[in-house]
């Protein structure tokens, strides 16, 4: 295990497109690929985008038309968007990670959810938000314990949270006893504040990371996008600028120290060769789950079952399981 | 709560000399006192210094030796004439005096890593040792049990901390946390660039006003006669710790410092008011946490390596010895 060549790409998503954004994922996919990369991680909730209207708009006021597109343009695990991703992994012979809305198959809710597939194409790993922030909470749906696992490349074990999760300890502190390598986390947050959280939670676990961003202007929301003029209004326009994400695509070393980025206001894929080795060796400073831990004054339970909403039990054939939604 | 003022005093020590270094400790809660502070914190291992050689030594060199024997004769012991002063000084300036010390245990033999908290009434409100030294320091200092992570009530906020890298343990600082931490003190050697964004994070992750409190000493502050002293330490400007002190609002922003390569007091308003208000964005003990999978459990006892009992001061009478033949090993 030692050098991997990782492409972070800071993208604009083509607003409640699905098909026309995983045609992004393609094209900066195979570009990334052609330079080298081993492993592509794209933003959070790329596919289709962000839900930007919750942030701007009187909760549940006017917002039917867009959360149906949400809806009809979620990933629905296995269909034949996801088949798509995979089909890109595996073209190009890369890890894939990307963050997209996710809904069930006959299910009425969103997640936020990060997919890992693999150079084979398979899906490897994924992992539902646990906890929404704030106005998030009127869109999606929180996922439960069961997809909190690190995934092993053969070159380093990978993983993270989302956006503001990467705020929640005990979560931390559970990928961290998996052993991780390099932590990824895709986010909306913006600012200098998100880039000391990605440096401490480098130093934390000593371990690589890195953070990916969307980035969109407000010229990039389709041309007849319903109510495009409410969707934002002038006065955000004014107090945010027109960039309605900036983007703040930062990698950060075992040690905590800035590797690149943060990307602002523009379209990026930084390039990043991480010697996932020398992990290992920082970790004589600093293992927060081995010598830097006190198991007899903490214990951490961390309940991994899956939740269904529902399970069915056949008295007849003696079979109980989860009913698929 | 009424907004207060709160004092980070950046200060080198007299190195391995108690009565001196709290001397500038009267002095400095003096100034900072008289500049409105309600509450001052000083650095990590304060009283009487912070074992620097543990990082220019090998382990168990003469000079180390003969450090560390400095160390534990000039540590201070909780309840001795040193936290007498430190107490009085509390009353006097009617102040929250918080304190990192080298604490000498009640036998006189293991020193710990301890942050004292001190009310105005002269009271020891709080004690917390370090739970975990690093690295090197894992040579000089024991490690402090799970009873002493624990915020008090302040009248302007709950306040708490940990010391230096346990500001890494992500557990002890959820503990915090849960006991509802306003004011969280980062008391700590560390100088380096990224020890302020990791007071940044605490911040926001805590959505707590962070006081980090660093030493500030070089060669030219170290008193004459320090064992060791011409080998290990470099010309009057060999750095032991350019300081890093910084006072950070729970949005993650900072109020005050970082201020390197010179002593001095930050002062910053605080308002718990504001930090509170903020957890309706981020709560990490609270709507932002998943007790349903994330439970952590926290210990708590106090350890102690040897407990004396005497059947003379039991309340109920010793048991009756075993009576069956053939199994004199039975106890009940």
């Amino acid at each position: 295990m030692t050098g991997l060549r990782v492409a972070a790409v800071q993208a604009s998503y083509v607003l409640m497109d699905r098909d026309a954004t995983i045609d992004r994922v393609a094209a900066l996919t195979a570009t990334a690929a052609r330079d080298g990369a081993q492993l592509v991680v794209f933003p959070e909730v790329f596919v289709p985008g962000t839900p930007i209207w919750i942030d701007t708009q009187v909760i549940w006021e006017g917002d039917e038309d867009w959360f149906g597109l949400l809806a009809s343009n979620a990933v629905v695990i296995p269909s034949p968007a996801s088949e798509r991703l995979g089909a890109i992994a595996a073209e190009h012979g890369v890890w894939l990670v990307v963050g997209v809305d996710e809904r069930d198959p006959h299910g009425g809710t969103i997640y936020n959810t990060v997919l890992y597939f693999s150079p084979g194409g398979l899906l490897a790993g994924r992992h539902r938000k646990l906890m929404p922030t704030g106005a998030e909470r009127t869109v999606w749906g929180m996922g439960d314990g069961s997809t909190l696992r690190v995934v092993d490349t053969g070159q380093g074990r990978i993983g993270g949270l989302t956006c503001w999760e990467n705020y929640m300890p005990l979560a931390r502190f559970h990928l961290y006893a998996q052993g991780i390598d390099l932590w990824i986390a895709p986010t909306l947050a913006v600012g200098d504040g998100w880039i000391a959280t990605m440096q401490h939670i480098a130093r934390e676990n000593r371990m690589f990371v890195v953070g990916v961003n969307p980035v969109l202007h407000a010229d990039q929301i389709p041309a007849g996008f319903p109510g495009r003029d409410r969707l934002v209004p002038p006065g955000c326009l004014e107090d945010q600028g027109p960039w309605l994400e900036e983007g703040n695509t930062v990698a950060v070393a075992p040690d905590g120290a800035v590797l690149a980025g943060p990307v602002r206001q523009r379209e990026e894929t930084l390039l990043l060769d991480l010697d996932l080795g020398t992990v290992a060796v920082q970790r004589r400073h600093m293992d927060p789950t081995g010598h830097y831990n006190r198991p007899d004054v903490f214990r951490l339970v961390v309940d991994t079952s899956p939740r269904p909403a529902v399970t069915e039990t056949n008295g007849a054939t003696g079979i109980t399981e989860p009913m698929e939604v | 709560m009424t907004p207060t003022v709160v004092a980070a005093v950046q200060a080198a020590p007299v190195l391995l000399d108690r009565e001196a270094t709290i001397g500038k400790v009267v002095t400095l809660a003096e100034k900072a006192a008289a500049d409105g502070a309600r509450l001052v914190a000083f650095p990590e291992a304060f009283v009487p210094g912070y074992p620097d050689w543990v990082w220019r030594t090998r382990p168990w060199d003469a000079d180390a030796t003969a450090l560390y024997a400095r160390l534990l004769d000039q540590a201070v012991v909780v309840g001795s004439a040193a936290t007498d002063v430190l107490a009085d000084t509390a009353r006097r300036l009617g102040i929250w005096l918080s304190v990192g010390v080298d604490e000498r245990d009640s036998q006189d033999s293991t020193v710990y890593n301890s942050l004292l908290h001190f009310a105005p009434d002269g009271s020891l409100a709080g004690r917390h040792r370090k739970l975990m030294p690093t690295g090197g320091e894992r040579l000089v200092w024991g490690m402090g049990d799970g009873s002493t992570l624990k915020t008090i009530d302040t009248g302007f906020g709950r306040l708490g901390g940990l010391i230096c890298w346990e500001n890494y343990m992500p557990l002890a600082r959820a503990a915090l946390y849960a006991q509802g931490v306003d004011v969280y003190l980062a008391p700590t050697w560390d100088n380096s660039d990224v020890w302020v964004p990791t007071l940044r994070h605490i911040a926001k992750e805590g959505r707590t006003y962070v006081l980090g409190v660093t030493s500030c000493i070089r060669a030219a502050d170290l008193p004459a006669g320090l064992p060791g002293r011409e080998g290990l330490y470099g010309g009057p400007d060999d750095w032991l710790s350019r300081g890093n002190s910084a006072i950070i609002g729970p949005d993650g922003e900072v109020l005050a410092g970082p201020l390197v390569g010179e002593e001095g007091v930050l002062l910053a308003e605080i308002d718990t008011t504001r930090a509170r208000a903020g957890r309706q964005q981020f709560d990490p003990v609270g709507h932002y946490s998943r007790s349903d999978v994330l439970r952590l459990s926290v210990d708590t006892t106090p350890r102690t390596a040897v407990s004396f009992a005497s059947h003379d001061d039991a309340a109920e009478p010793p048991a009756e010895p075993a009576t069956g033949p053939g199994r004199p090993g039975q106890s009940r």
